[in-house]
């Protein structure tokens, strides 16, 4: 009894792996099951229908999986009823899939395709791939991006005085207490005196909105913190910071170029520009 | 205020202010038409209000409620979308800039991982129609042996995760089994709904569970700051607690869905779709990403062959850096 089984054990995993010689000797109730599964999965035996094989007319139903209708079998030839093949070279001319050119394996008797290659090595990172995009979009010259990455040795740091151009509106100036550093974005802090009265404004470095960054005055000596909330208490705030850019601005004007004088700056009783690199270091230098 | 029936000159008077002789002119009008209980002949005390309607809709003698499958599927015909989702993979969020109105949009960038069709589920063989996908991939050694001949018939490798998405009708199963599909399955500036499974926050008090305002923090107040109050009256209410009173409990770790997300970029080659918002769950969880059923449905592809792979306009960096160093030497 039990070399009975072992035998047909045996002879059945040989039907389907050396599909190539077909032994359909197999006799029973296994053969009985390995046939009829055959013929109603027809494609998952790719290998097994040589010329002789005689397909049961009753049988020739499209596969349960794939019934869906006339549209997909007109696309997809694997849904046409089981076809007969002469050699593997003319199954594949119907069958034009990579898939089966690699080896497909074999576990428990089933076939496993093989897989593809997962979408985390094309893309392993893709917030950082969008962002990288957005940035590129938004800063082509790279020059936000230097003004405040840390591997820049000029780059605007807290305590620095940043001057912010905007698209529509007065520029604003202040004292920068705090850069938020967050890919597309990254922002800063500034603590300025709009009427004398203590105002921070936070600024998205890469907003469109943002026409200019620029650095009036570097801070004497480096903060040794990253956020300075304490110039929020009074005895410590910087106050108005109005004359130091009124002097920036008039030096920017006196080395300024014609580009600069166009555009004055009404806001701040001060002529200057955007091409003006006395200051803005980090922004135009390479 | 109810409108008035305008008031008819020609009317006769009512019939008890005619003369007999006048009244057998009136038209006769039974009164059996309110009266819809079977009357007697015993005269016996009876009851002056007319009998309620029924509070379900049952009606002995009226055609019998559309309760086929053909009807079922006609009814949610209007809220089954045209074509099938896909599952994506939470991979983080960034925000996009709009460069002309200078419109901040954040924004959650999900992952199309290997989308392919299983199977179809058929009218005929299920009941219903729909799109079984699967996504990711998984070692053939964790997957049992029904799973693994379920993926054969299919012709794809083990999945990771299946799902399956409902579509209307035999249109939507355009896409044929065994198919790819990609990220391009969504165009730029169409509405997606997503699902997918919140944070488990674990036991939560009612303050941060359903947003009570808690007790107050002084005034006498003893060792009851954020609990949730009263569950309710007490003889009016027949001194219970109601079914369904918000109290702490679990909270999170079901599913969300976020409606009508604009989708704001896709890229076909990194198998990107950036969504506008906010999505449900952690990074790296499972997304179930379909057409928004409160918009008209996209006129998006409806089958694999009518992708057309998008990708994320990327300016060419290299040639922005060598323009702006050569303006920067020529300013020199």
């Amino acid at each position: 009894m039990a070399t009975t089984m072992a035998s047909t054990r045996t002879v059945a995993r040989g039907a389907i792996q050396n599909s190539a010689s077909v032994p359909m000797k197999v006799k029973g109730r296994a053969s009985l099951i390995y046939e009829m599964h055959s013929q109603l999965y027809p494609h998952l035996y790719p290998l097994q229908h040589t010329s002789k094989d005689v397909i049961i007319p009753g049988r020739t139903k499209t596969p349960r999986h794939s019934n869906s209708s006339a549209l997909t079998s007109r696309i997809d030839p694997r849904n046409q009823p089981p076809q007969i093949f002469n050699s593997l070279a003319e199954f594949k001319t119907v069958y034009k899939d990579e898939k089966l050119e690699m080896a497909v394996q074999h576990i428990n008797k089933i076939q496993v395709y093989p897989a593809k290659p997962t979408i985390h090595r094309t893309c392993p990172d893709p917030v950082s791939h969008v962002t990288s995009s957005q940035i590129a979009l938004l800063d082509p010259t790279g020059a936000r991006t230097r003004l405040f990455a840390k591997t820049n040795p000029e780059c605007a740091r807290v305590g620095d005085i940043l001057l912010v151009r905007q698209r529509t509106g007065d520029p604003f100036a202040g004292v920068c207490i705090n850069i938020r550093r967050r890919g597309v974005d990254t922002a800063i802090l500034l603590r300025g005196q709009l009427t004398r009265v203590g105002v921070e404004m936070w600024y998205k470095v890469y907003s469109p909105l943002v026409e200019g960054i620029e650095v009036v005055q570097r801070a004497a000596k480096r903060a040794r913190r990253a956020r300075l909330t304490y110039m929020r208490n009074v005895k410590h705030d910087r106050g108005s910071v109005e004359n130091v850019v009124r002097v920036y601005l008039r030096q920017k004007a006196a080395l300024g170029t014609a580009d600069g004088k166009k555009k004055g700056l009404q806001g701040l009783g001060g002529v200057g520009g955007k091409k003006g690199n006395k200051r803005g270091k980090g922004k135009h230098r390479r | 205020m109810p409108p008035k029936a305008p008031l008819n000159w020609g009317l006769l008077p009512p019939s008890f202010l005619l003369p007999l002789s006048a009244r057998t002119l009136l038209p006769h009008t039974s009164n059996a038409a309110w009266r819809t209980t079977p009357s007697t002949q015993l005269r016996t005390i009876k009851s002056t209000n007319k009998p309620r309607p029924s509070r379900f809709t049952y009606t002995p003698n009226g055609a019998p409620l559309e309760s086929t499958a053909a009807a079922a599927l006609a009814r949610r015909a209007h809220s089954t979308p045209l074509r099938t989702g896909l599952l994506a993979i939470k991979r983080g969020m960034t925000a996009l800039f709009d460069p002309e109105t200078g419109k901040r949009s954040p924004c959650t960038v999900l992952q199309i991982d290997r989308n392919e069709v299983i199977a179809h589920k058929t009218r005929a063989q299920n009941g219903y129609f729909a799109v079984q996908m699967g996504a990711g991939g998984k070692e053939a050694k964790n997957v049992t042996r029904p799973m693994l001949g379920h993926f054969a018939t299919a012709r794809v490798a083990p999945k990771r995760f299946v799902g399956e998405f409902k579509v209307k009708g035999e249109e939507g199963l355009g896409v044929t089994v065994g198919s790819s599909i990609g990220a391009s399955w969504f165009v730029r500036g169409a509405w997606v709904d997503v699902k997918g499974v919140s944070r488990g926050m674990g036991f939560e008090g009612g303050m941060k569970r359903h947003g009570f305002g808690g007790q107050p923090a002084s005034h006498g107040q003893s060792l009851m700051h954020r609990g949730m109050g009263s569950a309710g009256a007490s003889q009016g209410s027949g001194s219970r607690v109601l079914p369904g009173k918000r109290m702490a409990g679990k909270m999170g770790n079901e599913q969300v869905t976020v409606k009508n997300l604009k989708v704001m970029q896709v890229d076909e080659a990194n198998g990107l779709v950036v969504v506008n918002g906010c999505v449900p769950g952690p990074k790296n969880q499972l997304i179930r990403v379909q057409d928004a059923l409160g918009k008209p449905w996209p006129k998006g592809p409806m089958t694999v062959e009518e992708i057309v792979p998008a990708t994320i306009p990327v300016p060419n960096i290299a040639a922005a850096a060598a323009t702006a160093t050569t303006t920067a030497t020529a300013t020199a």
